[in-house]
């Protein structure tokens, strides 16, 4: 026997005949044959709108991306090819002074002297910028050896050695030459000179 | 070669037939669920033309609906479930549910519920007919339709302790009817 629950869950009935009229009447005058359509293109259109706005954001990163990579490497084109000019410039300059001060005649030397400062004159020690442009401390003396390092005089091999391996330095220094760098000392020396 | 004329379509091509826009798959959509969805609505509604208004609407929602359906149950279960919807809307806006304190489940055992199993489903449809809609609805969804009582609560908007009420004092309606009637008793009915 069948269960009373299985018999009202299974019951049917036949409809009234006028409600499918009714149903279809609905249905064409609300038009609802294209609500589906239409929530299926709401949702295709969301979707390709998210697609799109993925795309682009990926496209923008990777244009971002890349010109960033080009400006660098251009800056750094640009940066480089401007150290080795001025690097050219530099190592020019201090030979240029260099050589001028190690082979000009002795009375130039004492004419740059002549236009020392009166506070310089009676100081022990000098401060110069090194060959890579740090402060250094040196006595007037040593002074003297830089400014003659081209073996002239007095001879002191020794310290003409050292001295001629610092001009080395110096020459291939990048460090410009300033006003408290080797024309100051030579200066300096010459002042102490003539003092002497 | 196979007359188109007589193909029957499967519930596939129905689906896609009626979200499509087809107006003979719609029709037959209607033709094949019309008879048990009625019988839903009748055992829902307290009278033929609200059960009438309810297959209106609930078909309307079905056809409305179909793009939502994601095949995960049976088709003829989620159009089920749209019809119950339907009848509770629809009786929600007229019939308030009874407020009742809070009772104990199973009030009847279950051998007076086997006596509704001797019964003709003509009878069976009376007598619950003969229900107040707030128990009708709570035993409907929970004896035929298998709902527990926090779905129902859910659905109704009650609470679950209103629900086993409602159910507890459906069934003891129910008995009352029975014995009253001839029909309760299956010996005398065929007399």
């Amino acid at each position: 026997m069948q269960n009373f629950k299985n018999k009202l869950y299974n019951y049917e009935s036949p409809a009234p005949e006028d409600i499918w009229d009714r149903i279809a009447g609905e249905l064409q005058n609300e038009k609802i044959l294209d609500v589906p359509l239409h929530r299926r293109s709401k949702v295709f259109f969301y979707s390709a709108a998210a697609a799109a706005s993925i795309v682009v954001i990926l496209f923008a990163s990777l244009f971002i991306k890349h010109q960033g990579q080009k400006s660098l490497i251009s800056n750094g084109q640009k940066t480089s090819s401007q150290l080795a000019i001025k690097l050219k410039d530099s190592i020019r300059q201090n030979q240029q002074i260099l050589e001028s001060i190690i082979h000009d005649p002795i009375e130039k030397k004492d004419i740059i002297a002549s236009d020392v400062n009166e506070e310089n004159k009676y100081k022990k020690y000098l401060t110069v910028a090194g060959p890579e442009g740090q402060p250094v401390k040196i006595s007037q003396k040593v002074a003297t050896l830089i400014l003659y390092a081209d073996n002239e005089f007095p001879p002191k091999p020794i310290w003409s050695n050292k001295i001629c391996k610092w001009q080395e330095i110096m020459l291939s220094s990048t460090i410009s030459p300033t006003s408290a760098n080797l024309v100051d000392l030579i200066e300096m020396a010459a002042n102490s000179n003539n003092l002497e | 070669m196979a007359d188109q004329s007589n193909h029957i379509p499967t519930e596939t091509d129905l689906i896609k037939g009626c979200i499509d826009g087809n107006p003979e798959m719609q029709r037959m959509l209607y033709q094949r669920f019309s008879s048990k969805m009625y019988g839903v609505c009748l055992r829902y509604c307290e009278n033929t033309e609200d059960a009438n208004d309810v297959m209106q609407d609930g078909f309307i929602k079905v056809y409305k609906s179909l793009g939502k359906f994601r095949a995960e149950g049976s088709f003829e279960g989620w159009i089920r479930r749209i019809f119950i919807n339907t009848s509770i809307e629809h009786y929600r806006k007229k019939i308030k549910l009874y407020n009742v304190t809070e009772v104990q489940e199973n009030t009847i055992e279950d051998t007076d519920l086997n006596i509704l199993s001797s019964l003709a489903v003509k009878d069976l449809l009376n007598i619950i007919n003969e229900l107040s809609p707030g128990y009708k609805q709570v035993f409907n969804m929970h004896v035929i339709e298998g709902y527990s009582h926090k779905e129902i609560a859910e659905i109704l908007g009650i609470t679950e302790g209103t629900s086993k009420s409602q159910l507890a004092r459906a069934k003891g309606v129910l008995k009352k009817i029975i014995e009253a009637k001839p029909v309760s008793n299956p010996a005398n009915r065929n007399k």
